[in-house]
């Protein structure tokens, strides 16, 4: 198994967004939920530069929904996990488990 | 803060920006960033709206350099490489041309302070020039990421000018080093506006097209 197969830190907790928005994923909802449970600034171009990075690998896929006036006529472009890239999200769960199993100073990921 | 039938607009230079590093997903993008805004706006006021749009334009710049210069490396660094091979090829012709003419009229006999104006200010504009057609030929070259391209380039030339300014600080030239910099700097400026320039007319003709 290549470490490619592993998610990095923040396409993890992009992944885990995109899971829990679940058909309201797009950027602002993205960038919110991140935002506001890990409470750490994010940028909307770190969220759409790991999106495509992801999108690339075959872990997320998107299509554009259509433009609406508030957004000065431009549309939202949507995303879901793929199989794949559910696959990696477990992998890499696992893997942090692992690690993290037996260790008193972290509480468990489980 | 503009505002247009009553509705706050977010700052324009930052769109601007904005759409000079982003790709494909430039329209999402900004729709995204306006839909937060205008929301903003609303609660919390313009300024507060303004500023957050500022912060969240700066940084977004840097993730979306980073992102295309990934998406296609070889094609990138074959712009910047053939940017800089054109750059060696072209500066000093600005500087042999305008030589030829103030010899052809004997300029240094009969007009002393003419000469040394052409030969210092007249060189060193012309180098500007070059540079912004050197901007232009590395964005006509890296479509889509015309700046990506283009800023890879300048980082170069600055690493460049920086070791050999090391060096004439080292020899105690710094005279050297203050005629130099500045104009450096300028020719830095011009290359970018350049990019900016095609990297507009390109989007703008993309918009139009996808609109008819």
């Amino acid at each position: 198994m290549s470490s490619r197969d592993y998610l990095g830190e923040f396409e993890h907790l992009i992944v885990l967004a995109v899971l829990r928005l679940a058909d309201q994923a797009y950027g602002v909802t993205v960038r919110q939920e991140i935002e506001n449970r890990t409470t750490r600034e994010v940028s909307i171009g770190a969220v759409y530069a790991t999106l495509d990075r992801l999108e690339a690998k075959g872990y997320v896929k998107s299509h554009l929904g259509d433009p609406t006036p508030e957004r000065g006529g431009r549309s939202k472009r949507f995303f879901e996990i793929t199989a794949k890239g559910l696959s990696a999200v477990n992998r890499t769960h696992r893997a942090l488990e692992s690690m993290s199993k037996g260790l008193d100073a972290i509480r468990s990921y489980s | 803060m503009t505002t247009h039938d009553g509705i706050v607009q977010p700052p324009r230079t930052a769109t601007w920006l904005v759409v000079l590093f982003a790709s494909e997903e430039k329209d999402s993008l900004q729709g995204d960033l306006l839909e937060e805004f205008s929301d903003l706006a609303s609660r919390s006021g313009a300024a507060v709206a303004r500023r957050w749009y500022w912060r969240q334009a700066l940084h977004s710049i840097v993730h979306l350099f980073s992102s295309a210069f990934r998406k296609a490396p070889y094609s990138t660094t074959a712009a910047v490489i053939a940017g800089f091979l054109l750059g060696r090829v072209l500066f000093p012709l600005p500087e042999k041309a305008i030589f030829a003419v103030l010899e052809r009229y004997r300029v240094f006999d009969s007009h002393f302070d003419a000469y040394v104006f052409f030969a210092t200010y007249g060189i060193a504009i012309a180098h500007v020039v070059t540079s912004m057609l050197m901007g232009c030929f590395v964005a006509l070259m890296t479509p889509r990421k015309e700046m990506i391209a283009t800023i890879t380039l300048v980082v170069l030339l600055f690493s460049m000018t920086s070791a050999a300014s090391l060096v004439w600080v080292a020899r105690g030239n710094t005279s050297m080093l203050w005629s130099m910099v500045p104009w450096n700097f300028l020719d830095w400026l011009a290359m970018l506006a350049g990019a900016a320039i095609i990297r507009s007319q390109r989007s703008a003709s993309r918009t139009l097209n996808s609109r008819t």
